[in-house]
């Protein structure tokens, strides 16, 4: 169900939600049709789950198509993904005939709406291919990139960028993840949706309920790494960094994450994690399922000192899930975490479980601080990482696209 | 007293096309060639950009010769660099050019930044759009800008002094034009008094409903 843009007052000020209303009133009317391979599950999902609900609520004719594919297709697109984040794929040409065409049946079935549309978003690599299907287009044309291409597998990403290069822009979270392009580049970081289940305001009930079942003690400071259990996140030098601190403070530790059932390097990650916790009854390691957005809400509310290790990270929004509930962070220094912690100000940035370590045991040594970076992260997120923010730069973009792209300022 | 217009604008950021630098050498080759709209961006536009604002300097090459290139004489240097001081980008360019050059000219070895750590040049669109709210007394001004989004507190406080008249926020040209018996000066030495180079734009609009409210008080 999707959440009007009202419910959002009292989160971020009046004047946040009048200059969105406003911008739409500029794009009334405007044909807009986002474009992706599902309709459930992932982050692009999530994001059009609020975004394209809000663009009618201004008043812009918005909508939602997905593309249907088969086991074949989606077995492609997965390997084209992994390439170009950097995975050594090969995909023979079988599987690219077999991605144009289930691009060209979509088309098919799609190509009304795509060709009437004043702009089309096309999200990630699974419907790229539909642009040079649409020669009677008479819209712009946006890709929007939701990985790190910084470093893809070559072979990969040259077959893709031909199917890229002709689109009027380009939009990446971050611009570490670009790749050149003969068009505009756009940099949309992602956002976080304060009214959903993962970061609403929890009652001090559900908030205990949680804590009671995983056996937190609230005495003690609970430290929280949320990630799933994967090398990069580094969840044994947490670990590491957890046992630097015990010998000086009683503190707690909960690694929570998902994803490493049906993943081979997962499952051997989660076998590390669980070596290195051995039988401390103060390291809670949970394997949580999917759609455990609360626990993860509360455990976070429960957190003393959010964790997020990272030794290589995207843009890190468990950080900035973290920060919305008001804790200070001790981040990886790396990706996207490093637009969100500064030192002393919103958490710290370390390189190492030493360094992880001395920085939790000043915290727990400086309770001011805790509540001093917490309160500034949270007011960080409510300025630069709610939804609202991000629904602004996309209002801008169309208003740049549909005028002047390449212009420096437009006046509307 | 003719209503002061509140505009509100917001900003688009994207990628420059020029190659990103990895040293200093490549910061100074880049820069020297980059768009004004690049410069621009990175000295004046990183107040309303979606990261955390560094505590210790507001212009991005500054913050990047500190953080990755781990050079603390040069950040201090471009960090003192006021870019609304200049009549021009072109001389902005030109000063930015002249710190960078005297640094290379110390060094025995070049700075170089760890892969990961280049700097990225980026340029922005900002649109500019009418708020439909009118100002039409001073004494309204502490609750509009209490009011104002970050867009519009940019525009008119800090952008501005890139346009005629230069140098001037639009609130004090606002104030200069309509002041019939010098009745607005108390506001115009208010707002002079900000040194609004080092507030991010929620401490600046507190510290300026601070300042002008303290002024209706104590009338």
């Amino acid at each position: 169900m999707s959440t009007p843009l009202g419910a959002y007052e009292g989160i971020v000020r009046p004047a946040v939600l009048r200059q969105l209303r406003q911008l739409g009133e500029k794009l009334a009317g405007t044909r807009v049709v986002h474009v992706n391979s599902t309709r459930e599950g992932g982050g692009v999902a999530e994001i059009l789950e609020w975004m394209v609900p809000i663009m009618r609520e201004l008043g812009l004719d918005a909508s939602w198509e997905v593309i249907d594919g088969n086991a074949g297709f989606f077995e492609v697109t997965k390997a084209i993904h992994n390439g170009l984040q950097g995975a050594n794929v090969a995909i023979p040409l079988k599987g690219w005939k077999t991605y144009e065409d289930v691009n060209a049946k979509n088309f098919d079935r799609l190509r009304p709406i795509l060709e009437e549309a004043d702009i089309v978003f096309i999200h990630d690599p699974q419907p790229a291919h539909l642009l040079r299907l649409c020669t009677g287009r008479k819209g712009k044309w946006i890709w929007r990139a939701h990985i790190d291409i910084s470093r893809p597998f070559r072979p990969v990403w040259k077959a893709l960028r031909s199917m890229v290069e002709p689109y009027d822009a380009s939009i990446f979270s971050m611009a570490q993840y670009a790749q050149p392009l003969p068009h505009p580049q756009f940099l949309v970081p992602p956002s976080i949706d304060p009214l959903s289940e993962k970061n609403r305001d929890l009652p001090p009930a559900e908030i205990e309920a949680v804590r009671s079942e995983y056996g937190l003690d609230p005495s003690r400071p609970l430290l929280v790494q949320i990630s799933r259990f994967d090398r990069f996140k580094d969840p044994v030098g947490v670990i590491a960094a957890y046992h630097m601190v015990r010998k000086v403070a009683p503190v707690q530790l909960v690694l929570a994450g998902g994803g490493a059932t049906d993943d081979p390097e997962g499952k051997a990650v989660l076998e590390d994690v669980m070596e290195a916790a051995g039988s401390d009854p103060d390291i809670h390691v949970l394997l949580l399922p999917p759609d455990s957005h609360k626990t993860v809400n509360a455990l976070q509310r429960l957190a003393t000192i959010i964790l997020q290790k990272s030794t290589r990270e995207g843009f890190g929004l468990t950080v900035t899930e973290g920060m919305w509930k008001g804790k200070p962070v001790i981040g990886g220094d790396v990706g996207g975490i490093r637009l969100q912690v500064v030192n002393h100000e919103t958490g710290f940035l370390v390189n190492t479980p030493e360094g992880a370590a001395h920085r939790i045991r000043y915290l727990l040594s400086h309770q001011d601080g805790i509540d001093r970076m917490g309160a500034t992260a949270k007011e960080f997120v409510r300025e630069n990482f709610l939804l609202t923010r991000h629904i602004r730069e996309y209002l801008t973009l169309m208003l740049v696209t549909l005028r002047d792209i390449k212009a420096n300022t437009i006046n509307v | 007293m003719t209503p002061f217009e509140v505009k509100d604008c917001a900003l688009l950021t994207r990628m420059s096309g020029l190659p990103p630098a990895f040293n200093l050498r490549e910061l100074r080759e880049r820069i020297a060639v980059c768009g004004e709209n690049v410069l621009f961006h990175h000295f004046c536009e990183t107040t309303l950009r979606g990261s955390f604002d560094n505590p210790d300097y507001r212009n991005d090459f500054a913050v990047w010769s500190k953080l990755y290139l781990e050079d603390r004489v040069l950040a201090e240097r471009l960090g003192i660099m006021d870019p609304y001081a200049f009549p021009s980008l072109g001389e902005l360019r030109a000063a930015t050019l002249e710190v960078i050059d005297e640094r290379l000219g110390e060094s025995t070895t070049i700075p170089w930044a760890r892969p990961g750590d280049e700097f990225f040049f980026m340029e922005a669109t900002t649109v500019v759009f009418d708020t439909g709210i009118r100002i039409s007394h001073p004494r309204e001004l502490a609750a509009s800008i209490g009011a104002m989004t970050g867009g519009s507190l940019y525009f008119h406080f800090l952008e501005a002094r890139r346009r005629p008249p230069f140098g001037k926020d639009d609130f004090t040209a606002w104030l200069f034009e309509n002041n019939v018996g010098q009745q607005n000066d108390p506001y115009v030495e208010a707002l002079a008094r900000i040194d609004f180079d080092f507030h991010t734009l929620p401490h600046l609009r507190k510290e300026l409903v601070k300042v002008l409210s303290e002024l209706e008080e104590t009338k």
